[in-house]
């Protein structure tokens, strides 16, 4: 049996390659997947331990609010240090103070920004508890002499004696006294980091003289870490909490993966199942046709006395070699794509420590025999059918694949797609995501099952104007490909599920991104805007709109922040600005109560989600806790409609400030004079904040642009997972397409005798080609669009609500890619269909 | 060999060729492994008559068929369909003519499975894009009896019906001559007889020239001539032929 199955492989090898390649690839990207995620994991682990791990202890105030990964704390006493030095075991306490300051470089433009955080704090004198290390110069004395990490002085081009300014957001001009690295790198990753001695860091960064970030602890030789923090905790006052350092490594650990590696995993995890999915389609497919053409010598081996078990792991060990080969081959290309967005990644300046890839065992083990048993899976079906083969039917005539579609499948892909479908309806408008994405895996398996119904009258009106514009081979072609429904339903699926989960993506971005241009050009009313970079902590100064609001071109200004606070113990983003000058700048619909202009000192604006979903009314007192721990009473004077642009609440500024560690803005709105054209008040406050070297001057259209940018990125990810799914589905097609030729060519041989010639031919397999894409492509694309509604809509509301919207030019494009892929899938087949010897193929008796 | 040649032919009148091969060679393979199909074989098909081509297994009638159709191409020697050259032509050229000036009966496979019978006959214009010649279409559907069956796919006929959507096929475009390639070889005798008699009829009726390859001497005995094949050369040719004699012929050439 073993030799049957051996030289089976080697007479389909060309097949089963190209078969072999879409489990290979799912593989990869599975393999690499998680090879990814333990080196990420790995290096980051070793980053944290050499950031943090030199202390023995941390305390930091206990007043810690976290919301989406930012993190805003609480400052505690300096003076506490001298207490804790006093305690027996302790060697060193330094104070440490942390907050934003983004730098100048030589050039006058800002290093970092759009992307990585750009730190600021104190030099800490102890070489053991200070990560850095000077390299160059020396350690700040004065308070405007700073140390830089040599990343930003060499993307700056500063050097130690230079004069620059660093925004905290304040613009403070230093001198830099020092260069220094981190770990031996050039920094901490690609972020900047800038120092301060104490006293420095405390006017400039905090702006609170005997406040700090935290306290590091080093211990004396033979004193545990949790002997420290036992006896730490001890004398600790309330608020202040002490953490050893392992636990803080710990701590930032969980943070990274949950956050940025665990939304790596998750995207790549979704590369690797969809690519899987849809070369367990193709497999299935392949198999199928093999087996069907097998029949006439599966039957002769049933009649020379094999028994069925034996026809079965015929063609099952021929799924096992593909699926065997073909995870070797996947795991060692999984390797390579690993090494490759490692790169990238370092390319794109997410510098990660160095270090080879992690391998587990784990990786070694899980994704080849996903792709085996997906392989033997897939070819289960195909392999039981051929080992029911009648002995008698190896006396039977032509070995075609007539298979027709079953009515047991017809009834339980429409029990499936039914309930499906109820599933996503109700739950997008009940909002529960969980029942709409249960009904989403529903639906699709339906499709998939009742696929070979819907082929036929499919592949009729798909095929109709080609066979309108294209003659015979178009009417051949519409026929062909209407001819096993069954067959072509299975070529298909491959496409419509890679297509589908695309469009998903796809639809979801596009809400999205149409959703934020609704949401600001419904709340902002402004001329002009200046806005932060949404990451990494940088802000604007509050000194802007004083400067921005002098001028004569420009009417008012409003700064807008934002910051965490806590009510009945959540924890809840709020948006600061001045009520008074928000006034025809920012305005959020308010549907119950006075307009957020109106806003006094003592009160607070709600979104209305939160509203409702805590009972909370106009004139309803919160309590809210701000990160200095203090807590206020303030009444709700207005409900608002939620939006992108503002938070959960809204917060008068004089309020925010009593509590506020660092007064940072994120976007200042600008309203320009009656009769001040744009440009002109533009020009007018850019020379008027050149000092504060703020983000660039938008207009409302480019600020949308701007704040929609990274959406696009995500597309353009999407994309790329398009190309993916597009080119395993397409080998899938061209499979098909070989063996129909296969089996029809007799057929073949007739047309081009009776007078057809190559163009003909080719063109016949070509249009058949675009008839099963096009079918998979608008398969995949209503139930994309209907699953990206569903999901989308479930997702509905909330704090940042979304609203589904059709994103026509995506679906165009990805329309018009599913029908060339198509043409693409057609050519070679179309070739050697044309290629074809007629005597050879008239005298093949099939 | 002598007793073959029947004094008829000299009394026949003199027809032009439809087609001629000249000094036709076919050899497959290269070397030791060299098949010579054809062997400086010339022979010409007369216009207007119904041609039988004989031979054993392996005499080279298939492979003259191919080649007289253009089909296949010679190693040497010419090949003439009308006053064309088939050696000279093109795929491209060769297309257009087995399209536009030859028809063709297979033995079997002779229908594209997709396509009604109706559009299987009407097939050589879809795919040349003429416009379909009604009237004589007329005449040949009524000739071969097909009127109410012009819906049907292939295999919602008979294997006789089949046959008979076939010829008219082959004879849909008025073509110079009509190859049939052992066509009654898959069907019982009675409909082979009515198949036999369509091939006749198209040519004493409508004027066609059919030339048939077949190994059946009863099937031979339908035509006008035989010519007899063995070892890639002509052996002999006999008029007005019916069963006895061409059997009796055969042995001669087998022996």
């Amino acid at each position: 049996m073993l030799r049957l199955v051996i030289s089976s492989v080697r007479a389909h090898v060309r097949r089963l390659l190209s078969t072999s390649l879409a489990v290979c690839l799912g593989v990869a990207l599975l393999a690499g997947t998680m090879l990814l995620g333990d080196t990420l994991r790995a290096n980051f682990d070793s980053l944290f331990q050499s950031a943090l791990g030199s202390s023995d202890a941390v305390v930091r105030s206990s007043n810690t609010l976290t919301t989406d990964g930012e993190f805003a704390q609480d400052l505690i006493d300096g003076s506490l240090a001298t207490e804790l030095s006093e305690i027996d075991g302790i060697a060193v306490v330094a104070p440490q103070i942390e907050g934003f300051g983004q730098l100048t470089g030589a050039d006058g433009e800002k290093l970092g920004g759009e992307g990585p955080p750009t730190f600021a704090g104190n030099w800490i004198d102890d070489p053991d508890l200070n990560p850095y290390e000077l390299v160059e110069g020396r350690a700040p004395v004065t308070n405007d002499e700073v140390v830089i990490n040599r990343g930003a002085a060499d993307d700056g081009d500063l050097a130690v004696g230079d004069r620059t300014i660093v925004a905290t957001p304040e613009p403070v001009e230093v001198e830099i006294v020092g260069i220094a690295t981190f770990g031996g790198e050039d920094g901490l990753g690609p972020t900047t980091f800038t120092a301060f001695s104490l006293a420095g860091a405390e006017e400039h960064v905090t702006g609170q003289p005997g406040g700090v970030t935290a306290l590091l602890v080093k211990a004396d030789d033979g004193v545990s870490q949790e002997a420290v923090v036992s006896r730490v905790a001890d004398v600790m006052p309330n608020g202040v909490e002490v953490i050893s350092g392992d636990d803080l490594v710990d701590e930032a650990n969980d943070e990274i993966n949950a956050d940025f590696v665990g939304f790596l995993r998750i995207f790549l995890t979704v590369f690797a199942a969809v690519a899987l999915l849809v070369a367990t389609f193709s497999i299935n497919n392949t198999f199928s046709i093999i087996a069907a053409q097998r029949q006439r010598s599966s039957a002769l081996l049933r009649a020379i006395g094999a028994d069925r078990r034996q026809v079965f792991w015929s063609l099952a060990g021929e799924s096992i070699v593909v699926g065997v080969v073909a995870s070797a081959a996947g795991l060692g290309l999984g390797f390579a794509l690993a090494q490759g967005l490692k790169a990238l990644f370092d390319a794109f300046g997410f510098a990660l420590p160095a270090g080879g890839l992690t391998v587990s065992t784990t990786t070694l083990v899980i994704a080849p025999l996903v792709g085996i048993l997906i392989t033997m899976l897939a070819s289960l079906a195909p392999a039981v059918r051929a080992s029911r083969v009648a002995p008698l039917a190896a006396l039977r005539d032509v070995a075609v694949d007539r298979s027709a579609s079953s009515r047991w499948r017809l009834v339980a892909g429409s029990v499936m797609l039914a309930g499906g479908v109820v599933a996503v309806v109700t739950g997008a408008s009940s909002g529960a995501l969980g029942r709409a994405g249960l009904g989403a895996l529903l639906t699709a398996a339906g499709i998939v099952a009742i696929g070979p119904v819907a082929a036929r009258p499919a592949g009729s009106v798909i095929g109709a104007p080609i066979a309108r514009s294209r003659g015979v081979p178009g009417v051949l072609a519409r026929r062909n490909a209407m001819r096993s429904p069954r067959r072509t339903a299975a070529t298909a699926s491959a496409l419509m599920i890679g297509i589908g989960v695309v469009t998903v993506f796809t639809a979801f971005a596009g809400s999205l991104k149409s959703s934020v241009d609704d949401n600001v050009s419904a709340v902002i009313d402004g001329d002009l805007m200046i806005a932060a970079s949404q990451f990494g902590g940088g802000g604007l100064s509050p000194g802007i709109v004083d400067a921005v609001d002098a001028l004569p071109e420009v009417d008012h200004a409003v700064g807008v922040g934002t910051g965490p606070v806590s009510i009945d113990g959540r924890t809840r983003q709020v948006t600061v600005l001045d009520p008074v000058a928000s006034t025809g700048l920012v305005v959020p619909d308010v549907v119950d109560g006075s307009a957020v202009a109106e806003l006094g000192d003592e009160q607070v604006a709600v979104s209305e989600p939160i509203a409702d979903d805590n009972g909370w009314k106009v004139g309803t007192e919160l309590d809210v806790r701000f990160t200095d721990g203090s807590t206020e009473q303030l009444e709700v004077a207005a409900v608002y409609e939620p939006s992108t642009t503002i938070q959960d609440l809204v917060v008068p500024t004089v309020m925010w400030e009593r509590h506020a560690v660092q007064s940072i803005d994120t976007i200042v709105v600008i309203g320009a004079a009656d009769g001040v054209d744009i440009e002109t008040a533009r020009s007018a406050v850019e020379s008027a904040t050149t000092t504060f070297a703020p983000p660039d001057v938008l207009t409302t259209e480019e600020y949308v642009a701007d704040a929609t940018a990274n959406i696009n990125q995500i597309l353009g990810l999407v994309y790329v997972m398009l190309l993916l799914a597009i080119v395993i589905a397409l080998m899938g097609i061209a499979n098909t397409l070989s063996l129909s030729i296969y089996e029809r060519v007799r057929e073949l041989a007739l047309l081009r005798a009776v007078g057809a010639d190559r163009a003909q031919v080719r063109s016949m397999i070509r249009w058949e080609s675009v008839v099963i894409a096009v079918f998979g492509t608008i398969g995949g694309v209503a139930l994309g669009l209907f699953l990206g509604w569903g999901l989308v809509t479930a997702r509905g509301a909330g704090s940042f609500p979304i609203e589904f919207a059709v994103p026509v030019s995506q679906v165009v494009i990805i329309g018009v890619a599913g029908a060339i892929a198509g043409i693409v899938a057609a050519v070679r087949p179309a070739r050697r269909a044309a290629k074809l010897d007629i005597i050879d193929a008239l005298a093949a008796s099939a | 060999m002598g007793a073959m040649t029947s004094t008829s032919t000299l009394l026949a009148p003199p027809r032009p060729a439809v087609a001629r091969a000249l000094a036709a060679t076919k050899v497959y393979g290269t070397g030791d492994q060299a098949v010579r199909a054809l062997e400086d074989l010339t022979v010409e098909i007369p216009g207007g008559r119904f041609t039988a081509i004989m031979g054993p297994s392996g005499s080279g009638k298939s492979t003259l068929m191919h080649c007289l159709a253009g089909l296949d191409t010679l190693t040497s020697g010419q090949v003439f369909i009308g006053d064309t050259e088939l050696g000279a032509l093109s795929d491209r050229e060769l297309t257009a003519l087995r399209r536009e000036r030859v028809g063709f009966v297979f033995q079997s496979f002779n229908l594209m499975p997709t396509l009604t019978a109706w559009e299987n006959i009407t097939l050589p214009f879809a795919l040349a894009g003429h416009k379909i010649d009604t009237e004589w279409l007329d005449l040949v559907i009524g000739t071969v009896g097909l009127g109410d069956r012009l819906r049907h796919r292939p295999s919602e006929l008979s294997g006789g019906q089949q046959q008979r959507v076939a010829i008219a096929r082959a004879l849909a475009t008025r073509p110079d001559l009509v190859f049939a390639d052992e066509p009654t070889g898959n069907l019982d005798s009675t409909t082979g007889a009515e198949v036999l008699e369509f091939l006749r009829a198209a040519v004493r009726d409508m004027g066609q020239t059919v030339v048939m390859v077949t190994h059946d001497p009863v099937a031979a005995g339908y035509a006008d001539a035989v010519v007899f094949l063995a070892d890639g050369r002509t052996v002999g040719a006999m008029e007005q032929p019916t069963p006895e004699r061409v059997l009796d012929a055969l042995k001669t050439i087998g022996s």
